[in-house]
């Protein structure tokens, strides 16, 4: 089963002169599956990912997540299909500074509010302990090391059950080390938990042990 | 449901951010604080003098005045014999009228019974010389009946020595001001002259001494019965010049004032218009309070701008990440309006107390006012009305200085920044 279905999609730049980014990239990712989008810088494998991540509303196309269509849709049911569906993880780990490594990772889940916030606590400490950051949960976000902040990251990823884990170079940050360790973790948890997750990356080593790889050259998938 | 959870947790965000910037956000909530409590004191301070120097004017004057004036006569008699013709009369003289209300006693007893009047007084007024020896000064005599004026003004309140009753038992008795007193340099039981405009002398005893306050009316004005007056003017009982009316709501007197008039056919005018000038310096003053109130808020609501512009440049990041975390625009703008709410609501209700306090301790402090001799402390009006302006002004100065930033932020492109 698809759970990304892309057809036809264009997109374009308008700073400095009109510039075509994407050009007519159709693509199924299926469920479970761990799949790497690479390609040179200016390729257009950023604004691929941020057009599936429903931030970028500005293209031509179609592209259906879970079988939603989300051309069209406003900025609130968008947020809420982000909050629901799709958790993040990025190169510059983007936590926030003044809020402890356990808060971070309750907030997108008190945002959804499925469940009473104790509930949510339990489950952002079960996530902490699962990526082994769990003695890090009451300190201050800006006090950890890139390798766990990424950590908490993917914990915060990962609160709300997301149908699919968008990365954006998640190990570019990071030395060998830590970039392992975070590899590993995304491949357990495709093949333990099935959780399907799409990552930018250029790097060909973390490329090439994924399910999929995506490439693109100048705005066109290369077979 | 879901839109108050929302809000609650813009509001534990907001509050974790304000808690970062601790410094910043007290400085914030100083300014409204200051610019609240400057009002509060302020507008109560003048509003205090206002009421008192109203009250001090306003015992002096009826809310109803009828009398009659001296007037040239609207047609001429040859007008009325060719009424065809173009007739030319030069320096038409006013014409010769008494100034006596016709059948005023029994208007004054009409009124009594009307509802509306809580006070009739029924006077003669006229213009005689004071003369002790050598010196002699103009001035105005009030013949009144004094339990009738005592219920308007309340006389005895201003006597200073001496005695009202004795007016009526004393025939040629005469309570006078106590700038006139002065000038004439005489004390209670002194006798001095009186001369009327048809040139009649009397000799009248000094009954007393009174003291309104205001200069013009203790310079120059004295008090008789009103048949001690009657008779200096050689005129019958049933003479009176003036109806003085009090009210028991004054803001009836411009209403009512037309109906009396058509109902008697004499002059008239009411409070509004004896002391317009007096109510236009109030609202004048009012207007500068509030002008320099919303200058200091406004001040204030440019801090509060500043702060939280700055905050959204520092907070890009963070904005970008809760929009991709599934915060929507909504959510983004209660977060930056949730912390200008908290200024705001904290500074206007901190600046509400403060400028209360200030207020109260203005009003302990003692004042001598040579004038104004019911005076002792400085005057301060404590009407709440005052404290729920001032709270609306702070809350819609901070809300509109939020409002703007946090529209900013709430329209933050999360992948510009996210991108890098």
């Amino acid at each position: 089963m698809n759970l990304i279905e892309v057809r036809n999609i264009n997109k374009y730049f308008y700073q400095p002169t009109k510039m075509q980014v994407l050009n007519n990239v159709d693509l199924d990712i299926e469920k479970g599956h761990f799949v790497s989008i690479t390609g040179k810088s200016g390729s257009g494998k950023s604004t691929l990912l941020y057009l599936l991540s429903t931030m970028d509303t500005d293209f031509e196309g179609s592209i259906r997540i879970n079988s939603e269509e989300m051309q069209g849709k406003r900025n609130r049911w968008l947020a809420d299909f982000r909050n629901h569906h799709i958790g993040f993880v990025f190169q510059f780990h983007y936590l926030l500074p003044e809020f402890t490594a356990l808060r971070n990772v309750m907030l997108p889940a008190l945002k959804l509010a499925r469940y009473p916030p104790a509930e949510i606590e339990h489950r952002a400490m079960d996530l902490l302990q699962l990526l082994g950051v769990d003695a890090q949960a009451n300190k201050r976000a800006s006090l950890l090391s890139g390798g766990q902040q990424q950590r908490v990251a993917i914990a915060r990823a990962l609160i709300n059950e997301p149908l699919i884990i968008m990365g954006d170079e998640p190990t570019g940050n990071l030395d060998s080390q830590n970039a392992a360790i975070v590899f590993d973790l995304f491949r357990q948890l495709s093949s333990e938990r099935g959780q399907t997750i799409l990552t930018v990356t250029h790097d060909d080593d973390f490329a090439r042990r994924s399910d999929k790889v995506i490439h693109l050259v100048d705005g066109r998938i290369a077979d | 449901m879901k839109l108050i959870t929302n809000i609650k947790l813009a509001a534990t965000i907001a509050f974790t951010h304000m808690r970062a910037r601790l410094k910043q956000t007290l400085i914030a909530t100083a300014g409204v604080t200051f610019g609240i409590t400057v009002f509060i004191f302020m507008v109560s301070f003048i509003q205090g003098s206002n009421d008192f120097v109203q009250a001090v004017a306003f015992e002096q004057s009826p809310h109803l005045r009828l009398y009659n004036e001296i007037q040239t006569a609207p047609a001429n008699i040859i007008d009325r014999t060719y009424p065809g013709n173009i007739n030319l009369v030069s320096h038409v003289k006013p014409k010769d009228i008494l100034l006596n209300l016709k059948d005023g006693p029994q208007v004054v007893q009409a009124l009594q019974q009307d509802p509306r009047v809580a006070a009739v007084s029924g006077a003669v007024s006229t213009q005689v010389f004071y003369r002790l020896g050598s010196s002699s000064i103009n001035g105005t005599i009030n013949g009144i009946r004094f339990e009738q004026e005592n219920a308007l003004f309340n006389l005895q309140a201003k006597l200073v020595e001496g005695s009202f009753k004795e007016l009526a038992t004393l025939p040629n008795s005469l309570v006078v001001g106590i700038g006139l007193a002065r000038r004439l340099n005489v004390k209670t039981g002194d006798r001095l002259e009186v001369t009327t405009d048809k040139g009649n002398n009397f000799s009248v005893k000094v009954a007393g001494i009174f003291k309104t306050g205001l200069t013009d009316i203790d310079k120059q004005q004295s008090y008789a019965s009103l048949h001690t007056v009657q008779r200096f003017l050689e005129v019958p009982v049933s003479y009176i010049t003036d109806i003085k009316i009090k009210l028991h709501d004054m803001e009836l007197a411009p209403a009512m004032l037309p109906e009396l008039q058509a109902k008697y056919g004499f002059h008239g005018s009411d409070w509004k218009q004896d002391n317009s000038a007096l109510l236009e310096g109030d609202a004048l003053r009012k207007m500068i309070v509030y002008g320099v109130a919303v200058t200091i808020l406004l001040v204030a609501g440019f801090g509060i701008f500043n702060i939280l512009t700055m905050m959204i440049y520092e907070k890009m990041k963070d904005i970008a990440i809760l929009k991709a975390m599934g915060f929507s625009d909504t959510d983004i703008r209660w977060i930056f309006l949730v912390q200008a709410l908290m200024i705001g609501i904290t500074g206007a209700l901190m600046g509400l107390v403060f400028g209360f306090l200030a207020a109260y301790g203005i009003s302990k402090m003692p004042y001598k006012s040579d004038v104004m001799i019911t005076l002792d402390h400085l005057p301060v009006s404590f009407s709440a009305v005052y404290y729920v302006t001032g709270f609306t002004f702070g809350m819609l100065t901070t809300t509109l200085a939020g409002y703007l930033p946090s529209r900013k932020a709430a329209r933050v492109d999360p992948i510009t920044i996210l991108r890098g």
